[in-house]
């Protein structure tokens, strides 16, 4: 039989508050912290909407580890190091190899990229930082929270655009099942409020003027917003053997590949990672009350997620309740999936569902209950939290009550 | 006392140090300071800017064996006057 992964804590910074029960209050009350950006360094930016971290919290990362991290890294570090406390964690010589690290990121470390560039082609610098490949590598995070936090077991970056955080999740539980670590931080970071990235995002013509309005008939696109989460995932025997709080079960994953265009999402990809995910957790479509969509927030998404919720659902799909808390904190392109964990393991544990805010006029096709604006009270046995991206690369987590 | 090139060259590490760390001198071991190795790399290629010097790679690996403030400083000195 195989072993089960529970998750014993939770981490997070972003717009919506510096650690996890903040993020999770400011879900509950359905407030979005999607706001005008502040960061002075864009430039010729002409997108003016975003969800920043507006003052790190203090983290006593030292000085010496500082200097060689992008903000990924230091907003990684951040929340693997609240999850890692409030898993309870002790790690020492006894341990230290059957703890790793997986880290989804979307982009890479990008500031040190824009300062370079700014100060060769513009300021005439004849070299770049000398920390300038291990502060972009987007393997750079997981090593530093391996560093930070004393992991020594399987430690490695995850990327696949917005569906990295699930693919990490799904990978750390992968490193327990297979009996390769006891324990794994996992999650996923990114800090993409920079100039060359917003630059990039522009010119997709995909970024909303105002605010992310998921499958509201006036939505104009999605918002870009940065942040980090992080989870303690361990094995049950592992969990109950040091006495640790279980906050919910990971049931299950379940990947994809749409295999069809490099931007455009398909119905069948996410159908299939939704199937793959219920069958690997061993549930019947009846026995999820919540879904915490991909929900980005543009037409192209909200209409195909809808479709393919139906297609796996079927009339159940009219009954669970449905939301995108990327309503309230933005898409974090690789933070994403684990702040919706938050979400997912939180409305579990409370009984609540987070709704998608800044919802104004239905829309005929995305019919479902998503949600609109307040959160209500559910009991949720699981729930199921979608990830889709550029490339394809879908992937599915399933939570359920421990 | 510290001549001008030792007073030039320990304000560029202070900028590097950690803050409220012990008062820097010609003596203070370079591994004491809390500045990343690659870090301390970076300064010496500011330096080399400064100065117009130019340091071969086998002469950074040189500098690696370097224990205190006043050696780096003396290598520095040692570079501009082959340089003059």
């Amino acid at each position: 039989m195989r072993k089960r992964v529970v998750i014993t804590g939770i981490g997070g910074l972003c717009g919506l508050g510096a650690d996890a029960p903040a993020i999770w209050a400011a879900m509950r009350a359905g407030r979005s912290a999607i706001g005008p950006i502040s960061n002075p360094a864009l430039h010729d930016i002409k997108v003016a909407t975003g969800c920043e971290i507006r003052k790190l919290p203090e983290h006593g990362v030292e000085r010496k580890q500082l200097v060689a991290m992008d903000r990924f890294s230091l907003l990684a570090v951040i929340a693997a190091r609240e999850a890692a406390l409030h898993a309870g964690l002790t790690i020492d010589e006894t341990n230290t190899h059957r703890i790793g690290a997986t880290i989804g990121v979307g982009v890479c470390g990008w500031e040190v990229i824009e300062e370079n560039y700014r100060a060769i082609l513009l300021e005439g610098k004849s070299r770049a930082g000398i920390f300038s490949v291990p502060k972009a590598m987007p393997g750079a995070p997981a090593g530093h929270v391996s560093m930070n936090l004393g992991l020594r077991g399987p430690v490695f970056g995850v990327t696949s655009a917005c569906s990295s955080s699930n693919h990490a999740i799904a990978s750390a539980v992968d490193q327990i099942r297979l009996g390769r670590a006891d324990v794994m931080l996992a999650g996923g970071t990114d800090a993409p409020m920079v100039w060359g990235i917003l630059k990039g995002w522009e010119a997709l013509r995909v970024l909303s003027p105002d605010t992310c309005r998921p499958f509201s008939a006036d939505r104009q696109g999605l918002v870009l917003g940065e942040g980090a989460g992080m989870a303690v995932l361990e094995s049950y025997e592992h969990a109950s053997a040091r006495g640790a709080h279980i906050l919910a079960e990971i049931a299950g994953v379940g990947f994809s590949g749409d295999a069809s265009d490099i931007v455009a999402p398909t119905i069948d990809g996410p159908e299939s990672a939704m199937r793959a995910c219920l069958a690997d957790a061993s549930l019947n479509a009846e026995e999820i009350d919540y879904l915490n969509a991909h929900g980005t927030g543009t037409r192209a998404n909200d209409q195909i997620e809808t479709a393919a919720i139906k297609r796996v659902f079927g009339d159940h799909a009219y009954k669970l309740s449905v939301s995108s808390t990327k309503s309230m904190h933005a898409h974090c392109l690789g933070a994403s999936g684990a702040l919706e964990l938050i979400a997912c393991v939180m409305a579990i544990r409370e009984g609540v569902i987070p709704p998608t805010a800044n919802y104004r006029e239905p829309d005929p096709e995305c019919d479902l209950d998503i949600t609109p604006n307040t959160a209500h009270e559910r009991k949720v046995r699981a729930a199921l939290s979608n990830a889709f991206a550029f490339g394809g690369t879908n992937a599915v987590l399933a939570f359920k009550a421990v | 006392m510290a001549d001008q090139l030792a007073t030039e060259i320990i304000d560029k590490i202070k900028e590097h140090a950690e803050a409220g760390a012990e008062e820097i001198t010609v003596s203070t071991e370079l591994t004491s300071l809390g500045i990343h190795s690659l870090e301390l790399t970076e300064i010496i290629f500011d330096l080399e800017e400064k100065y117009g010097i130019e340091i071969e790679m086998n002469t950074v690996d040189a500098w690696a064996n370097l224990k205190n403030v006043g050696d780096m400083i003396e290598a520095v000195r040692g570079l501009i006057a082959q340089k003059g």
